[in-house]
């Protein structure tokens, strides 16, 4: 070895160590602190000011808040909320690196129910109890029961009630005038509906989140739950495997064929092609296939929607939360509590968007101008007996955990004991870690 | 400081920043129990995460998805690529239109590419299936057993073009006096072929081989857009693992030292290649 090698070696391994250091140095130590007090009254003034950004997801929901931001700047003229629409794939991605920002580029966020206990944990949101209690009619406990539990963690509230996805059975009634009440009828009428043009059901067994999502109604319609009463995973059970077993036969026998990475997209334009005769999905899926000039075309206003066989279904919601490295929370909780008022969510849901209050499911002006006091009575009972995927940490690598092996059983890759098993089993590591 | 290493510093400044850093800063963190939602609680934890890595049983089943994929898809590749250069360098009429119109698939983002196959392959909404079911075919394109090589097959669709980019202008910057000495000693094709043509490319293929090789140990957008991994893990790769661990899961720290698992290995089989290259073309 020579000189001049020895010292090229010597100079490189500087320079590494060099940097290791000084990104060690900086890595990690970027406070989250919030760079302004907020006065946490939650009677917020009038005048009020601030530029509001906010990440959200191009889904209808929305579009409705955007159409509603003049009515709010009547009251708030001068709060300017800018919303940025993305696919979901991206929103989580983009709102962490604007948490862990010194300077927030989104003060205010909306929050998916599997980040939450991971968001509320690393410090990343405020809590808002201080806001919800001092807003003059606010009438938090209005909200639905298991929508507010979800932005709760450890007693303090990190999130307010957006819109919710909990999901029900979206089915043709010209088809089924009835819908199925349990799991053993919901196969049969799913095999009955099943012929070579239109299949029973469009199922969404694709990996991770839609497997665990869709499947997880029919450990619910079993009789099962995800966690037991000491708080830990319980899948290795009768009823989950009874759920596996009907949910595999139902694919096999009654979905689209060749159909085992479908999800959200591939379900939903079988369904509104009057390609398949019915499937699970949120309840709010309903008023899009039944509007006119909807994606469902000549089969507009033939889709009903029904709660899951059994009554209890899996819960999605989207919260309101405000980001610790907001420097504008008055004018972010200005416009929260503004749009998720009782007021505000009667605009919002007269508009078209998902419920989250109980007061809107029973108003009858709601009911005249919205989607029909049928579709908010179905949707009350669907907020009413539901549940999230999961509570807690770690949140995304759990769904991800079971909805891997629950796929891998659905295609035959695996035995439904082996899957449950490995579930439980991971499910539970990843939570405790 | 000499002349040369004064010119040479604003290219070393913009390496340390672009790269060096990013590249000192996730060394330092794959030490470490970092975890984006505990970001104030970072310890130091030495080799544990290597070591996690090493006993993940899904690491290594990534790293095989990926590097079979890496194998098939390449050659797939080359093999197509090398047939459509030698034809493409025959052609004597609309040759502009025939390559711009070969080479168009590679200029489409490779998302885009995974979502248009997604529907084109979808049973009940796309075109492939539709038109192999008047023949009576039924084909689970994403099925167990063979999500695994639809995916393949869309990478060999959108990247053979590139193979033949390069190996065509190989074939078109070979000398004409060997290919007419071997005409006029009445060689036949093939054996021009093989005892002329490939050894006379080889070092074009060697680069082809390469960048095609470490831009498929990339694939990424396939997998998201289609399978997300599945069917179970059949067609989870090493990049999309490494993406969830660290990005979807906030695991850091340990996506850090799987992705230097990965270096690693490339590094190794990349060495490997040009000590091999570099003794053939000595011998």
């Amino acid at each position: 070895m020579n000189r001049s090698f020895i010292r090229q070696v010597l100079v490189a391994s500087s320079v590494v160590a060099a940097l290791t250091i000084t990104a060690a140095c900086s890595g990690g130590s970027t406070s989250t602190k919030p760079l302004s007090s907020p006065s946490g009254n939650g009677d917020v003034a009038k005048t009020v000011s601030g530029d509001v950004h906010v990440l959200m997801e191009g889904v209808p929901d929305t579009d409705i808040v955007k159409g509603l931001l003049p009515e709010f700047n009547k009251v708030y003229p001068n709060v300017h909320v800018s919303i940025e629409s993305l696919v979901y794939d991206q929103i989580r991605d983009k709102i962490v690196a604007s948490f862990t920002a010194p300077k927030a580029t989104y003060n205010l966020a909306i929050i998916d129910n599997p980040w939450m206990g991971d968001f509320a944990k690393a410090g990343f949101l405020k809590p808002l109890d201080a806001y919800v209690k001092t807003t003059p009619g606010y009438e938090y406990q209005d909200f639905a029961q298991p929508l507010r539990d979800i932005g709760t963690v450890n007693g303090k509230i990190y999130g307010v009630p957006f819109y919710n996805y909990g999901l029900g059975l979206i089915y043709r009634k010209d088809q089924m005038p009835q819908p199925p009440r349990t799991l053993a009828d919901l196969a049969a009428q799913a095999a009955k509906l099943n012929t070579p043009s239109e299949a029973g059901i469009a199922m969404q067994p694709q990996r991770g989140y839609k497997a665990f999502e869709e499947w997880g109604n029919y450990l619910f319609a079993a009789g099962g739950s995800i966690y037991g009463s000491d708080g830990k995973v319980h899948l290795n059970t009768p009823e989950a495997k009874t759920a596996l077993n009907t949910y595999t036969k139902m694919y096999n026998a009654s979905a689209p064929t060749n159909s085992p990475n479908w999800a959200f997209d591939g379900a939903l334009r079988s369904v509104s092609s009057g390609k398949s005769a019915m499937m699970v999905s949120s309840n709010w899926m309903l008023p899009t296939l039944n509007k006119k000039g909807g994606p469902a075309g000549a089969l507009t206003g033939k889709f009903e929607l029904a709660p899951m066989p059994g009554d209890k279904q899996v819960l999605g919601l989207w919260d309101w939360a405000v980001p610790a490295n907001s420097e504008t929370s008055d004018a972010d909780w200005a416009f929260i509590s503004w749009l998720t008022s009782k007021a505000g969510e009667k605009q919002r849901v007269i508009a078209g968007g998902a419920p989250t209050r109980n007061s809107v499911l029973t108003d009858t002006e709601v009911a005249q101008k919205g989607f029909g006091a049928g579709y908010y009575s179905t949707v009350g009972k669907i907020l009413a007996n539901s549940s999230p995927l999961c509570r807690g940490a770690n949140c995304d690598e759990m769904i991800q955990a079971v909805g891997t092996e629950l796929n891998a059983a659905i295609a035959g890759k695996k035995s439904v004991d082996d899957a449950l098993t490995a579930a439980e089993t991971q499910a539970n590591k990843i939570q405790s870690s | 400081m000499s002349f040369r290493i004064r010119l040479l510093l604003p290219l070393l400044a913009l390496f340390v920043v672009a790269v060096g850093y990013p590249l000192a800063f996730s060394f330092y963190i794959s030490l470490t129990n970092y975890k984006i939602t505990n970001r104030f609680d970072v310890k130091f934890s030495g080799l544990d995460r290597y070591a996690d890595a090493l006993h993940d049983s899904a690491y290594w089943s990534a790293l095989t998805v990926t590097f079979t994929f890496v194998l098939i898809a390449v050659f797939l590749e080359l093999a197509l690529g090398l047939c459509i250069a030698l034809a493409l360098q025959r052609q004597k009429r609309v040759r502009d239109f025939t390559r711009s119109f070969l080479l168009s698939p590679m200029f489409i983002t490779p998302i885009a590419v995974g979502l248009m196959f997604r529907f084109l392959l979808n049973q009940q909404l796309g075109v492939i299936p539709t038109l192999l079911s008047r023949f009576g075919i039924s084909y689970d394109f994403f099925g167990p057993g063979r999500a695994f090589f639809s995916i393949v097959l869309i990478d060999v669709w959108q990247w053979t073009p590139f193979m033949v980019l390069l190996l065509l202008a190989g074939l078109e910057s070979l000398p004409r006096q060997p290919f007419e000495a071997a005409r006029i000693d009445g060689a036949s094709t093939f054996y021009t072929f093989r005892r002329v043509t490939l050894p006379m490319l080889s070092s074009v293929l060697v680069v082809a081989i390469l960048i095609r090789g470490l831009d498929a140990l990339k694939v990424f957008e396939y997998v998201y857009a289609i399978t997300r991994g599945g069917p179970g893990t059949e067609t989870q790769t090493i990049q999309y693992y490494v993406y969830n661990t660290g990005i979807t899961f906030f695991r850091l720290a340990s996506a850090s030292a799987m992705a230097y698992g990965l270096l690693a290995v490339v590094m190794f089989l990349v060495i490997l290649l040009f000590r091999r290259v570099e003794r053939a073309r000595r011998s």
